[in-house]
This record gives structure tokens, C-alpha cells and sequence, in this order.
């Protein structure tokens, strides 16, 4: 890693919407690759379809910079992309009207060290599963489960994100994981 | 609620960090402790381990392709007048919400207005959504339990 992406990585998200702002592309790509992981992550909860996610995320990283002068910094700027990823997926979904499956197969492959091949296969088909599970979700209750695991977002910020309050977030993720428990077996 | 109970719960609300190695030291080593004498917050791991080990990851790229649309000259608000769409430039020929006429009837709302296009159309509609949802955290106590109710009849739709 050079010095120069090592100091952009360091920076606070803070630093980087200021210089973002003033049309600093390297801001402006440190917030990207930070980001579109996770945006991505809430794009595919949301529309669950690989091809529409990214295009969500896209559209959502070019509307929140044209709107980065009215970014109050209210909440993070993580919260504050996220918010808008899902509601741009939501709009994309509206468009749309159609929904794909995602594919389960690309689930990240699952295995412990030192677990047998045969074991670790068993493991991601489960993992998979899960997942597959999740999405079948209400939209609500897959994105706090997604966030909460995936993102490490507190239900305050994902009250935020989903349009409700902290506690309604709270309630959501554990209504999601009570029934994936159920349908686990 | 007993003392286990709120253990359980608290427990149950660090898992996700747990099973992501965010938790600090000791909050880890609290978490471990209820977790070995706990078959339900075992069970409870496995399940959020499963997840956070089969999250999405971004395609390969990505990041590119949203760094070119971003420093490719963005789609603005700032949309000449002559971009504005057919549908737009004959509401205003019409005269839609500009009527001189102090006796005429009221003319269309806002929301009518918007009802015309396709949804996308305006981007001035995003405004809102890009100040950020708005927090609910104001609501009434029985709002909220009737969003709590939505929630329930939500889980009951997903098992059906």
C-alpha cells in the first residue's frame, strides 16, 4: 500500500466528506472504497438482485455526493449513504416491478480453520441457507438482520436507515432472527 | 424479566459483534463466559455466524464503476430549462399552479402535480430522501405500537 492510500484510509470520515465536498477525488475515492461494500450490502437486502444492486449503489453514491452540501452530519456518513442506498433501492424495486432471485451460490464459502473439506462444505450449504432464509425476510426485518451482522450498525442507526425508530430497529432484528431460527430448524 | 433473562439479552444484542471480532477484550470474554453455559446463545451464535460469514461482498470492480459515474459530470438538480421533460413543458403551457385567475378553482396540489410523471422524473422529489429518512424517534407511544403491530403482522406474512 503506498503512503499516499495509507494516509487517505486513516482519515476520519469527517475528513474526507470535507475535502469530498470540495470535489477532492481522492476524498471522494477513499469514500467510495470504504463504503460501497456496505452499500452494496443493503442495495441486494433490499432489491435482492445482483445486477440491480450495483446499479443502485452507483446512483446512490452519485446522488449523496451532489447532496454532500446538505449532509448535516447528523449521523455518520456510513448511516447517511445507507439511508439513501435503500431508498434509492426502494425506488429501483418500484421501477422495476420484477424481482430476481439472488443466486445463493455466491455465497462467501464458509470454513473454520482446520475443519475437513467435507465439514466445511456442509457448513457453507448452511450458510447459504441462511442467507437464502434471510431474504425471504420482510424488507425491514432483513435489512436490521443484514446491518446489525454484516455492518455492526447500532439500531439507533438502523432506525435511520429503515425509516423507523431505535426500538422499532430492535424489534425487527429480533423478530428476523427468531424466525430464521424457526425456519433453521 | 429475570436476571438470566436480561443476561440473555444483552448477550443476544452483542452477538453480531461477537461473531465479527468487533468486541473489545473484555466485553469478547464476558460474552464467551455466558455463551459456555448458554445453549440458547449457542444456538443463537451458530446462526449469526452462519450469516456473517455468507455476507455479500461487492463485485470485483465496483468501486471503479461508482468512482467513474461520480466524477463523470453528475446528473443534477441544475437541469437546463430545455431538459425539462414533454410532460413538464405542457403543464407549464398550461399554466399549472400559476393561474392568475383569483377566482379559479385551486389548482393542483403538489402531490397531484407530481402524480403525473413517472416516478424518478423530478429530482427535486429526492430532496427529502437525501436529507436522510426522517427519524420516527418522535412518534407517539401509540404510534409506535401501531408500527410494532405492522411488525407483527409482518412476521406472521412472512410464515405464511
Amino acid at each position: 500500500m503506498n503512503d499516499e492510500r495509507r494516509l487517505e484510509e486513516e482519515q476520519s470520515d469527517a475528513a474526507l466528506v470535507e475535502q469530498a465536498r470540495s470535489g477532492n477525488p481522492a476524498a471522494q475515492g477513499s469514500l467510495v472504497r470504504r463504503y460501497h461494500g456496505a452499500a452494496y450490502g443493503v442495495a441486494l437486502s433490499v432489491t435482492r438482485d445482483e445486477d440491480t444492486a450495483q446499479d443502485v449503489v452507483q446512483d446512490a453514491f452519485v446522488k449523496a455526493f451532489a447532496a454532500l452540501d446538505r449532509f448535516r452530519g447528523d449521523a455518520s456518513f456510513k448511516t447517511w449513504l445507507l439511508t439513501i442506498t435503500a431508498n434509492e433501492a426502494r425506488g429501483a424495486l418500484r421501477r422495476h416491478k420484477r424481482r430476481r432471485e439472488t443466486v445463493l451460490d455466491d455465497a462467501k464459502p464458509v470454513a473454520a480453520a482446520g475443519m475437513d473439506p467435507a465439514e466445511a462444505a456442509i457448513v457453507a450449504g448452511e450458510a447459504a441457507r441462511a442467507r437464502g432464509m434471510l431474504s425471504d425476510l420482510p424488507e425491514k426485518q432483513r435489512l436490521s438482520v443484514s446491518l446489525r451482522i454484516d455492518e455492526g450498525l447500532s439500531f439507533k442507526e438502523i432506525g435511520a436507515v429503515i425509516g423507523s425508530s431505535e426500538g422499532a430497529a430492535r424489534v425487527n432484528y429480533f423478530h428476523g432472527i427468531r424466525r430464521l431460527r424457526e425456519l433453521m430448524g | 424479566m429475570n436476571q438470566v433473562d436480561e443476561v440473555c439479552v444483552s448477550v443476544r444484542e452483542a452477538l453480531p459483534d461477537f461473531a465479527a471480532g468487533r468486541l473489545e477484550k473484555a466485553d469478547r470474554e464476558e460474552v464467551s463466559t455466558h455463551i459456555a453455559a448458554c445453549a440458547m446463545c449457542q444456538e443463537e451464535l451458530q446462526l449469526v455466524g452462519l450469516l456473517f460469514a455468507a455476507r455479500a461482498t461487492a463485485p470485483r470492480g465496483l468501486d471503479d464503476r461508482v468512482l467513474d459515474a461520480v466524477t463523470r459530470k453528475p446528473r443534477t438538480a441544475h437541469r437546463p430549462w430545455w431538459g425539462l421533460s414533454a410532460a413538464a413543458v405542457a403543464a407549464i403551457a398550461l399554466g399549472v399552479g400559476m393561474s392568475s385567475d383569483v377566482g379559479a378553482p385551486t389548482a393542483p396540489s403538489g402531490n397531484d402535480f407530481a402524480t403525473e410523471f413517472e416516478e424518478g422524473e423530478f429530482w427535486v422529489s429526492d430532496d427529502g430522501m437525501l436529507a436522510g429518512a426522517p427519524s420516527l424517534d418522535a412518534l407517539s407511544d401509540e404510534a409506535l405500537m401501531e408500527l410494532l403491530e405492522e411488525l407483527a403482522a409482518e412476521t406472521t406474512g412472512g410464515a405464511a
